[in-house]
């Protein structure tokens, strides 16, 4: 429901849409003092405008329950509200199937793999399916975009927005005759424009971006999702105090599982694998050592399969643990070759 | 804080690439070796790695309408001694170059510590040439591999320092990439893979070959985490038949191959190159 439909002054309503809280449950999370903040209003108007709001969402609600306290929710309200929330598309629709419909808001997800798998293929592509637009199921967001090794690369950001709008462009020739109103009037460069990229050369200003975060998406509330590529390079130096990079790591992982929940958006740490000793052998491992594993919601390790690349869901609170292979290709992240000829062949 | 404006980072002059000296290969790598990121060449001996080095040396040199960076170059090279007598002969291919040997800065190398105190040290020329018309907008390790394999024990301790180590010296070297605009390659090794097993693939595929060896690139996957993009060279001896006076004659060629393992923007893809006298070309297909 959009805010306009509130019982408040006009002047109000319209600091509160330049302020970016369009619908009604942009303001369900927030504290007063943060819309008094945003809106440069006293605390007192704000406080006015989320009883209003609260108000409106209990004559909304059907069984009338209220939270307990404020912010709460029961779970009932989560599982209709996760329902409402918008997945990122992977253009991968193997993936999407197994991480039930793409990347979820809200959560922090975990990918790792080796050099060369796609990671940072991955990360690209997510950083432009988030800016799909609305009538053509997305989400219509923008991103951000931390680059910690310097693996990306504009060119290959350009390659994959063409080939985004392409595929747009023939959707919306198979829908020409139910969304005549909505023309594909993007260009190329606009995917650009809209992801916002941070280039950190050390782990103190990994950190420093991180806990920027919060203040850049409150003035930008359409960021949807934020792409860390990747979350270890800078840790994986001599740390000579571990549990000092425990703790920094933990710190950072609290305060992006805070912004994905606050501002609705997904968090993508692209992760590196490493060998570990255990019970005599190495194995394939990703970074980070152990207490990292429990830090992210969502854990997808991307590996090889003979000849093909494959994702696998190694943990998940919603998902059951899959596996579904994906290709890399000129146009981005594709469908694997060889599940499009199982597919005519059956 | 603010983020960077990727627009502007697509501008010709900004998405900066530096030529090999030859189409072909440029071709095969988008333009030439990309700056703001570490390009490593993996190869076994003889492959043509430090080849390529040499010339790059020469064409980062050009004017950057000709695809260079029109830039000064630091060579760290660990084999001694440096070849000087090869790089002034490649030299002569590029006639329109002023005293080229004349902005090729080297250095020896004798330890992988002492790799990054080098680097450190070079902030500071690095900055103070910037935006000059000496500035430096290359830097070659020849190799990195040499300065690792025979310093370090093959136990859990030396392996954990070692690719500390590794981090800290990519870190340092994506961070001047990034700070100065420079183009930064590394040369590697090959190390002979035993068993089919327990091969680790890495990148575009789970070995390769070359003179019939079965190889991947030297110091393990740590170290892969380090660069961005991965070239693999290698070489193939076939024999050729020929007719000398009527008679069939054979005679064995050397055939050079170059081909992305990895990298953030290109394919899975390969050219053949040859090593001639004069330069370092590609073969089209």
């Amino acid at each position: 429901m959009e805010v306009s439909s509130l019982p408040i002054s006009a002047s109000l309503r319209a600091k509160l849409i330049s302020g970016g809280y369009t619908s009604i449950s942009s303001l369900f999370s927030v504290s007063h003092s943060d819309v008094a903040r945003d809106l440069k209003i006293s605390e007192n108007q704000a406080l006015e405008i989320l009883r209003v709001a609260s108000r409106r969402r209990g004559s909304e609600r059907s069984n009338g329950t209220s939270s307990i306290v404020n912010g709460a929710q029961s779970a009932w309200e989560m599982l209709n509200e996760e329902k409402l929330l918008g997945r990122i598309t992977t253009s991968c629709s193997e993936l999407d199937d197994i991480l039930g419909g793409g990347i979820s808001c809200k959560e922090v997800t975990e990918i790792g793999g080796v050099p060369g798998i796609g990671k940072t293929q991955l990360g690209i592509q997510l950083a432009v399916n988030v800016q799909i637009p609305m009538d053509y199921g997305g989400l219509q967001g923008k991103a951000v975009y931390i680059d910690t090794e310097g693996s990306f690369m504009v060119e290959r950001a350009l390659q994959i927005a063409e080939a985004c709008l392409e595929d747009m462009r023939e959707y919306h020739g198979f829908l020409k005759r139910d969304l005549q109103a909505c023309q594909v009037n993007m260009q190329p460069k606009d995917f650009l424009e809209n992801i916002f990229y941070f280039r950190v050369c050390s782990y103190t200003e990994q950190i420093a971006v991180v806990n920027y975060l919060e203040k850049f998406i409150s003035e930008h509330k359409d960021v949807k999702v934020v792409i860390i590529d990747s979350i270890t390079f800078h840790f994986r130096q001599d740390f000579d105090d571990m549990a000092l990079r425990t703790r920094l790591l933990g710190g950072m992982a609290l305060k992006l599982m805070k912004l994905a929940k606050k501002f609705t958006l997904a968090v993508i740490l692209l992760n590196q694998v490493t060998t570990k000793y255990t019970e005599g052998q190495y194995q394939l491992t990703l970074a980070l050592g152990d207490s990292w594993s429990h830090a992210c919601t969502n854990r997808v390790i991307l590996y090889w399969n003979g000849n093909e690349r494959y994702a696998y869901i190694d943990k998940s609170p919603s998902v059951r643990s899959a596996a579904a292979a994906y290709s890399v290709t000129g146009r981005g992240i594709r469908s694997s070759v060889s599940n499009c000829k199982r597919v005519k062949m059956m | 804080m603010k983020p960077e404006d990727l627009l502007q980072r697509l501008s010709p002059t900004h998405t900066q690439k530096c030529t090999v000296g030859c189409l072909v290969l440029d071709r095969l790598l988008g333009g030439g070796i990309p700056c703001n990121s570490i390009t490593e060449l993996v190869a076994e001996s003889g492959c043509g790695k430090t080849q390529i080095s040499l010339q790059l040396l020469l064409s980062a040199q050009l004017p950057t309408s000709l695809g260079g960076l029109s830039g000064s170059s630091i060579y760290l090279y660990s084999e001694s001694p440096f070849p000087v007598r090869r790089l002034h002969q490649l030299s002569s291919s590029f006639p329109t170059l002023h005293n080229p040997l004349g902005k090729i800065l080297t250095h020896p190398l004798h330890s992988a510590h002492h790799l990054f105190d080098v680097l450190s040290q070079l902030d500071s020329l690095l900055s103070s040439r910037l935006d000059s018309p000496s500035q430096i907008k290359l830097i070659v390790i020849d190799s990195i591999a040499a300065l690792f394999r025979f310093e370090f024990e093959n136990n859990p301790r030396d392996l954990k320092q070692r690719s500390g180590l590794f981090f800290r010296i990519s870190s340092k070297l994506k961070e001047q990439a990034r700070r100065f605009g420079l183009a930064v390659v590394v040369i590697n090794q090959v190390v002979d893979v035993m068993n089919d097993t327990d091969g680790l693939r890495i990148g575009n595929s789970t070995c390769w070959y070359t003179s019939e060896r079965k190889v991947c690139a030297a110091l393990g996957l740590s170290w892969a985490n380090c660069v961005n993009t991965r070239l693999f060279l290698s070489r193939q001896e076939e024999r050729v038949a020929r007719e000398v006076n009527g008679d069939d004659c054979f005679s064995t060629q050397t055939r050079r191959f170059i081909r992305v393992a990895f990298a953030p923007h290109l394919p899975d893809s390969y050219c053949e190159f040859v090593i001639s006298r004069e330069k370092i070309f590609g073969l089209e297909r």
